[in-house]
């Protein structure tokens, strides 16, 4: 009976040798894994999104902010107008964990990222994937520009969820925080001489802390082209200076190694604090459904090129 | 003095043209056997609908432009290649197992790169030897 049994699983999984087929039972897996591919890029135009490369990627970003189209063909649409650049590095040194350093034009800021994936959309235990990025940028312009060396730092902070709705569409809603240390001031005045209730006060133009919430999509056309959006709405109401909504639309390509992101956007900055708190480029005036004005000499072109290796 | 320099000159140009048609000609795949403890792997993933699906995606993105669309060898990029690709949907291919298969797309060699840290998870990898297997003729 022994050698029965031994003979019974020792043939199970015995190759035949015709036409390279196995003759075994293929088990069907029963371990639901997390969606794929719910974006393609770590970025979406100007946001991140909830995408974490595997292990051991290592991948090159090069941004490009052209000028606005505003004035036109005198600078041809923004394209010999000063742009913005950045490039950056990245590196995911243990699974769901990237981090990522990058200079960038816009007053010589160095950031310094990281992305974490708290835990991802799959069938039967999560309906969105969800992932942390935070950053921080070092303006590193000549000391003259600040009165303390604090002065320099802004900060980043934003939860990205995203679900895959299915193989075509994905959404992504990302609230964010961003913090800078110094905003300019004004002074502010009250009470009256005469009574000796007069008193000067610095106030700041801004907040310190900006809260605002990005919905991005990416829809897929081909398998390797799909059409992006995204939209930035600030939340915090500043006593001046009050940043302008964004709106991106673009188009995407992948390759097993790249990805390329061409698109019109309002974004300037590239840094997500940045572009979050001095966005001056106005999309548009939205007054009602029917009562929409567009502003195209506020966008701009624009696009990323990723560059990814497997070590 | 003279007849030296000229003697030189075209040694010179002779190997730098021989160079440049070694360079320019595909060579035929050499031979590539596979160790028998992974010609043996079964396949643990059901060639279904799902599974083919994942395996035409990865195709696309990461075998298509070098194998071509249906795996004739035909992608953009086949061209540039010092060998020459073999045409999946041929016997010589389809005859392989598909621990054999799954092998040299996790390995690499030469041209072909390696992906097994690329596409790490092993499932997928065997799906797309499922979907290699609908090039057959």
């Amino acid at each position: 009976m022994l050698v029965l049994l031994f003979w019974v699983a020792s043939s199970y999984g015995q190759v035949t040798g015709d036409s390279g087929a196995v003759d075994t039972e293929k088990p069907t897996p029963v371990k639901a894994k997390p969606v794929k591919n719910t974006f393609e890029s770590i970025w979406i135009i100007d946001n991140a999104t909830v995408m974490v490369p595997v292990k051991g990627t290592f991948e090159m970003d090069i941004m490009h902010r052209f000028g606005t189209l505003e004035t036109g063909y005198e600078d041809f649409y923004g394209f010999f107008a000063p742009s913005n650049i950045r490039l950056g590095f990245d590196y995911v040194p243990v699974s769901n964990l990237m981090v990522g350093l990058s200079i960038a034009k816009a007053n010589m800021t160095w950031e310094g990222f990281a992305k974490y994936s708290i835990f991802k959309q799959t069938k039967g235990k999560s309906p969105v994937s969800v992932t942390y990025f935070g950053s921080m940028g070092v303006d590193t312009r000549t000391a003259d520009n600040f009165y303390h060396n604090s002065d320099r730092y802004t900060f980043f902070n934003q939860i990205l969820i995203a679900r895959k709705i299915n193989d075509k569409l994905s959404i992504q809603v990302a609230p964010s925080v961003s913090h800078i240390n110094v905003v300019n001031g004004y002074f502010k005045t009250s009470g009256s001489v005469a009574d000796s209730t007069y008193q000067t006060t610095v106030e700041g133009e801004m907040k310190h802390n900006h809260f605002a919430l990005a919905i991005s999509a990416r829809y897929k056309l081909r398998p390797s082209m799909a059409f992006l959006m995204s939209y930035d709405q600030p939340l915090t109401k500043h006593p001046t200076n009050n940043p302008n909504p964004n709106f991106s639309l673009g188009i995407e390509f992948n390759t097993s190694s790249h990805a390329f992101q061409l698109f019109v956007t309002n974004y300037y900055y590239i840094i997500p604090q940045r572009n979050n708190m001095f966005n001056t480029n106005n999309f548009a005036t939205i007054k009602s459904f029917n009562d929409i004005t567009l502003y195209p000499q506020n966008w701009l072109i624009g696009f990323n090129i990723t560059r990814l290796w497997n070590w | 003095m003279k007849r030296k320099f000229f003697i030189a000159f075209n040694v010179i140009a002779v190997v730098i043209l021989a160079s440049g048609f070694n360079y320019g000609f595909q060579q035929d795949p050499k031979p590539w056997p596979e160790p028998d403890k992974n010609a043996k792997t079964a396949n643990p993933i059901k060639s279904d609908a799902e599974s083919l699906k994942t395996g035409k995606e990865i195709w696309t993105k990461h075998c298509q432009s070098c194998h071509g669309k249906m795996g004739k060898g035909d992608g953009s990029k086949a061209a540039q290649l010092k060998t020459v690709l073999s045409d999946f949907s041929s016997s010589e291919v389809q005859n392989q197992t598909d621990g054999a298969l799954f092998y040299k797309s996790s390995e690499g060699r030469d041209d072909m790169p390696s992906f097994k840290k690329k596409i790490p998870d092993a499932d997928e990898l065997w799906s797309v030897v499922n979907y290699m297997r609908t090039f057959k003729k």
